[in-house]
Parts: structure tokens; C-alpha cells; sequence
């Protein structure tokens, strides 16, 4: 492999030619009919910050039935259609008591972008056919089903709470990215060697090196994953796994393997798809894409564990209910579907459990 | 002050001396033609722990015993010692004395700049012609160095402040401002206000090594700018890569452990002790 390292690689040029050849090998550039921008040294040029906002449904609405696409006339129907359920919900009391609160960010907060996604499809989920992801593996159900007990109740310490709430993971910059309900931006630096994404949600950045290395040891797991990178002709493939026990996408598990393609678009656009390959998780591999504009948009720093005076209010509110004898779990905010949700995945649990008491006998 | 040329011959000599034949120097140059810094970068030494000279002192917690300790340094200081105003001096006493409870990057936040460049933790540049990216491995923290808009200013004050960055030539000169005022300089309660400005600048000085320069200006705090200066050595294992320090998950007893079910409150505490008596 080559090295990477100064004095080796230091050579830039050696490096510069090995990579030029392993792309034209790899039958790399250059689509005729319109320009890719590259890179000084030929590579597809990646770099700047990326807007993935999107109001594309991740699933396919039923409505849609079989439709994998849609016309331009009712991708304008779907985007007319949010703009008016938004203008409806931006005229709503702030204060309606505990449903607002859970959750309740009112439009300022919200940036969840005008457009559907440049793909027309109906859903964000392109495999399989249906647009929807596959059902969940039994081991996965149960994993979903202690997460919510867990986080439905009143937390006796930060650790009852979500990685999102602990500030520890944002819950749209993954791996993988995907349209939330704000900070939709990523920035991408790009040398020969590496490829660096930066999430504005919770300025979390991921390194990617190009050079061919192995992945670092399956012992070492990572909240976001440890990535390798390379290219496919104009395609930046990047394989991410080695998760933790903790990670979970859509009910996915530690040992997901996810490969992403970011390929370069004419343009101001930038082709993200990704597949998530879980066998311990999901009946079968499942894939997505989303189009990606450029913008010039600035990134903002996002304190998130700097400011999370939630933790604080939540864990202060717990003890003071428990002080006043009122130990009741239903009260706590959860973006998980709160105290009612949490019920049915203890009852789950436990039916479970007596299920398997049952064969034991 | 005549240190500094001191030191500048001497990192010369190291530069050329560390610089292999054939032409090397050109080879620290991006493929877009700047001067090249991308890596990872690491500072050796204390001044995390003290900016100032210090002789070595048992660390807060007996348990961890000689591997708890805080290790003697050097100081970084250009001079020996930070020009604080008097009142600036007993709050730094203060925070000395209370540095386990107050040092903001005991809590795992951010550390600012340029804190973040010598906390012992390795942290790697990525560099665009107008952006760079300085990715560091505690707390996965991030930020961006822009070269591409000279005299804008920052939306909003930020833990890891505003920096625009220029080539000096050889040299990445980076102003930082707009940081917040609740980070420290070190674990040794040297800290600042929101007037702090910091100018920083990098310069490669052999293929494994970079020197690193920080003025610091505070008119509320110190009497007149101060300057930090210290060497930063590539990690040049072949596998090296910025890993994952989320110190999130170590931080949360010191940050939220009071308020942990069956925790003492402080009131209750004291109730105790009281009636003891």
C-alpha cells in the first residue's frame, strides 16, 4: 500500500500519479454531454457544504401505492401541499400543553427544506421496490423494544436517555445522513488521500482515508462507525462498520456494514446513496438515496452537549416528582413515542419472556 | 523577547536539518499549490495541564496514584508568565484551587482555541484551498478555518470561535475571535473574557514537525498580548487515525452526577453532617 505518511507519500507526486493511473484504470471520467467539476489532480470535486434537506416521505406513502416515481407536476402538488400543512401548523398556540412540549418544536425551529428530493421518486428508500424498509428480525424487534422501556421511563441518570439527548449523536449526520428536522448541512474536504465530511449536527466530523488501508481492529468500535474510502470510476464509495452496541439506525445493530456512493452531479448537485446491509436487523439489505445541492449556506457550530440544559431540567424534574412521591413514568417528553409507547414494549418483553419460560418447561 | 528570534533560528536549523535530499521542500506543497499542512498533528509535553512553569503535584484523585499525577513542564509562555491584570490574577488563583470543579474541559466541552491544538489527544488537518478542516479527537471536536472571505465576521460567538485563515508564505496565519468566554487556556485555571483575540500561526519546519504560535489578546484580562509557542509532531505510524474520544458518556457524573436518583443534594449533605454533630 502505498505510504501515506510525509516522507513517503511526501512524494506527492508519486502519489498523484499512482492515483491518476488507478483512475483511468478504473475507466474513471469524464461523461461527455455535461462537465463534472474535478479536483486539481482529477478527482471529482466533493468539496463544499452540502444542504440534504428534503420533504420526500423516508417511506413510501401508501397513497402512492406501486409508483416508484413521480411526475414534475405532482412533485409540485406534494411540495404545494407542505407548504400549506406547515402555514396551518405555524398558526397553532405554542402552548397547548404536554403533547406540544414532547417534541414540540414549533416552525422556527423546523428546517426541513421546501423540496422534494431530486431523485422524484416517491420515498427516500429506493430498495426494496416497495420504498419501504424491510421488517425488522426478531433479535432487532426485541433490541427497539428494551430501548424504549428504557427510554420511556423516568431516567434515574443521563444514561437513561437516548445518544441523542446526551448530545452524544446527532440524529440525522449518522452514518448514514439523512433529512431531519434541522441542520440538514454537511461540509466535505478532499485531498488525494482523504475525504473529511463535517455535520453541522453536533459538529461531529468523520475521516475517510482513500489509501487502501484495512479497517482499524473489530475490537475498537465507534459511535460513528470506522470508514474506508475509494473510488469507482467517478463514484466515492465508502464502507463504514465496526458500530457500537448503542448505535441504531432504524433498528439497525453493531454489526451493520454500510456502504455509501456520493457521486458529483453537473452542476450543484451531489448523488448520496447509501445501503445498510444487517442481517441481525433487517430481512434483507435496504438502500436510499438522496440528492444533495450545493450551497453557501455557513455551517454554525452546534454546542450541543455545551448547552444541553434539558438533561439538566429533565433529571432535576425527575428528582423533584419523586421527592413529592409522584413517581409515575407517563409525564417525560419522548421523541420515542413517550410512556404509552414504552408500555407496549414492556408488555412485549415480558410476553416474551413468558413465552420462553414456557418452552424451558 | 529576544528568545524569539532564538528559537526561530534554532527551528530552522531543525527544518534543514530534518529535510532530506533532493528536493523536499516543493513536496510540502498541496497539489492546489499551498503550502502543506494536512495531517496529524499531535504537541508533546504539559501545557495542558499548565501554560506556565510547573513542577510536578499529586493529582485531585488518590486512587489513581502515580499515573494520576500531573507531570512537571516548561513553560510555553514567551517571557515565563501571563500579564494578568491584579484582579485577573486572584481569579485565576480561584480557579486554581478549584480547577477539578470548574475547568470547563472536565465537563467535555469544547476547549477553544488554542487549548484545543496542545490537549494531549492527536488531531488532524484536512486542507482545501478555502477551507481547512482541523479535526480533533477529543470530544470528535471540529472546526473550519475559512480562507476565502478576509474581514467577514461571525453569525454568533462560538466555543471554538471564528477563524480566518492567510498564507504568510510558508505560514498559516489564522486570527481567531468571537470565542465564548467559558473555556480555559489550561487545567491550571488560566482563563479569559469575550474580548479574547487569538492570532495563530503554523508553519511547517521539516516533513514531521510544525511550529505553532499563539498571541493572545485580551485588554479586559491581561495587561498586553502574550504568546505561546511550542513544536506539533506528525503521527507518523502508518495506521495512524483520529479516533473516537466522545468523552460525553465520561463527563456526565461530573456534569449531571448531583442530580443522579439517590445522589446527596448538597442541602442534604450538609443536613447530615449537621446532625451528626
Amino acid at each position: 500500500m502505498a505510504n501515506h505518511r510525509n516522507s513517503g507519500c511526501g512524494p506527492y507526486r508519486a502519489c498523484w500519479i499512482a492515483f491518476a493511473l488507478a483512475l483511468a484504470l478504473a475507466g474513471a471520467p469524464v461523461a461527455a454531454e455535461d462537465t463534472v467539476p474535478e479536483t486539481s489532480w482529477g478527482a471529482p470535486d466533493l468539496r463544499g457544504t452540502w444542504d440534504f434537506r428534503s420533504i420526500t416521505p423516508f417511506e413510501r406513502p401508501k397513497e402512492f401505492g406501486d409508483k416508484a416515481f413521480l411526475s414534475a407536476e405532482e412533485v409540485a402538488a406534494w411540495e404545494e401541499r407542505t407548504r400549506k400543512a406547515r402555514a396551518a401548523r405555524a398558526e397553532r398556540d405554542p402552548v397547548q400543553g404536554q403533547g406540544d412540549v414532547d417534541g414540540g418544536y414549533n416552525a422556527f425551529w423546523l428546517d426541513r427544506g421546501e423540496r422534494m428530493t431530486g431523485t422524484m421518486r416517491t420515498s427516500l428508500v429506493v430498495d426494496p421496490p416497495n420504498g419501504r424498509v424491510p421488517p425488522l428480525t426478531e433479535d432487532a424487534k426485541r433490541r427497539s423494544a428494551e430501548r424504549l422501556a428504557r427510554w420511556g421511563k423516568v431516567p434515574a441518570g443521563p444514561e437513561d436517555r437516548n445518544p441523542l439527548e446526551r448530545c452524544i449523536m446527532g440524529f440525522n449526520s449518522g452514518p448514514p445522513m439523512n433529512p431531519g428536522a434541522y441542520n440538514n448541512f454537511a461540509e466535505i474536504f478532499q485531498t488525494p488521500w482523504y475525504v473529511a465530511i463535517l455535520n453541522e449536527m453536533v459538529n461531529d466530523h468523520r475521516i475517510i482515508p482513500l489509501d487502501g488501508r484495512e479497517h482499524a481492529p473489530e475490537s475498537i468500535r465507534l459511535w460513528k462507525g470506522d470508514s474506508r474510502g475509494r473510488w469507482e470510476g467517478d463514484t466515492l464509495v465508502v464502507t463504514t462498520k465496526h458500530f457500537t452496541d448503542h448505535t441504531n439506525f432504524r433498528g439497525s445493530g453493531p454489526n451493520m456494514v454500510l456502504v455509501e456512493r456520493f457521486t458529483r452531479k453537473s452542476g450543484d448537485a451531489l448523488l448520496y446513496e447509501y445501503t445498510i446491509t444487517d442481517p441481525d436487523s433487517f430481512e434483507r439489505p435496504w438502500s436510499v438515496a438522496v440528492e444533495m445541492q450545493k450551497t453557501s449556506e455557513p455551517l454554525l457550530e452546534y454546542a450541543c452537549h455545551e448547552g444541553n440544559r434539558a438533561m439538566t431540567l429533565m433529571l432535576s424534574g425527575a428528582r423533584t416528582r419523586e421527592k413529592q412521591g409522584q413517581a409515575a413514568d407517563d409525564w417525560l417528553a419522548s421523541w420515542y413515542g413517550g410512556a404509552r409507547a414504552a408500555k407496549a414494549a414492556e408488555e412485549r418483553l415480558a410476553a416474551e419472556e413468558a413465552k420462553e419460560s414456557d418452552s424451558e418447561k | 523577547m529576544t528568545r524569539t528570534p532564538t528559537v526561530l533560528a534554532l527551528i530552522l536549523l531543525i527544518g534543514i536539518a530534518a529535510t532530506p535530499a533532493r528536493g523536499q521542500v516543493l513536496d510540502t506543497h498541496t497539489p492546489d499549490g499551498d503550502p502543506d499542512l494536512n495531517g496529524i498533528w499531535q504537541a508533546m509535553g504539559s501545557a495542558h495541564w499548565d501554560l506556565e512553569a510547573h513542577a510536578a503535584r499529586p493529582g485531585p484523585f488518590e486512587e489513581l496514584g502515580a499515573l494520576g499525577a500531573i507531570p512537571a513542564g516548561l513553560s510555553v509562555v514567551d517571557g515565563g508568565t501571563i500579564p494578568y491584570q491584579p484582579w485577573a490574577a486572584e481569579k485565576r488563583a480561584e480557579n486554581l484551587a478549584n480547577w477539578v470543579k470548574l475547568d470547563p474541559a472536565v465537563k467535555c466541552f469544547m476547549p477553544g482555541i488554542p487549548r484545543a491544538t496542545y490537549m494531549p489527544f492527536p488531531f488532524q488537518i484536512v486542507q482545501t484551498p478555502k477551507a481547512i478542516l482541523f479535526a480533533y479527537e477529543f470530544g470528535s471536536n471540529s472546526r473550519v478555518v475559512r480562507l476565502d472571505r478576509p474581514g467577514s465576521e461571525a453569525l454568533a460567538p462560538s466555543w471554538m470561535g471564528y477563524g480566518l485563515g492567510r498564507w504568510e508564505g510558508e505560514t498559516l496565519v489564522v486570527d481567531v475571535t468571537a470565542q465564548v468566554p467559558d473555556t480555559w487556556f489550561d487545567s491550571s485555571g488560566n482563563f479569559h473574557s469575550e474580548e479574547l483575540e487569538v492570532e495563530e500561526r503554523y508553519t511547517r519546519v521539516g516533513p514531521d514537525l510544525m511550529h505553532y504560535e499563539a498571541t493572545i489578546e485580551d485588554p479586559r484580562v491581561f495587561t498586553r498580548p502574550w504568546t505561546i509557542s511550542m513544536m506539533l509532531y506528525r503521527r507518523v505510524e502508518l495506521n495512524a487515525q483520529i479516533l473516537e474520544f466522545k468523552c460525553v458518556p465520561f463527563a456526565e457524573g461530573a456534569v449531571y452526577g448531583h442530580l443522579r436518583r439517590g445522589a446527596a443534594t448538597s442541602e442534604e449533605t450538609e443536613k447530615e453532617s449537621g446532625s451528626g454533630n
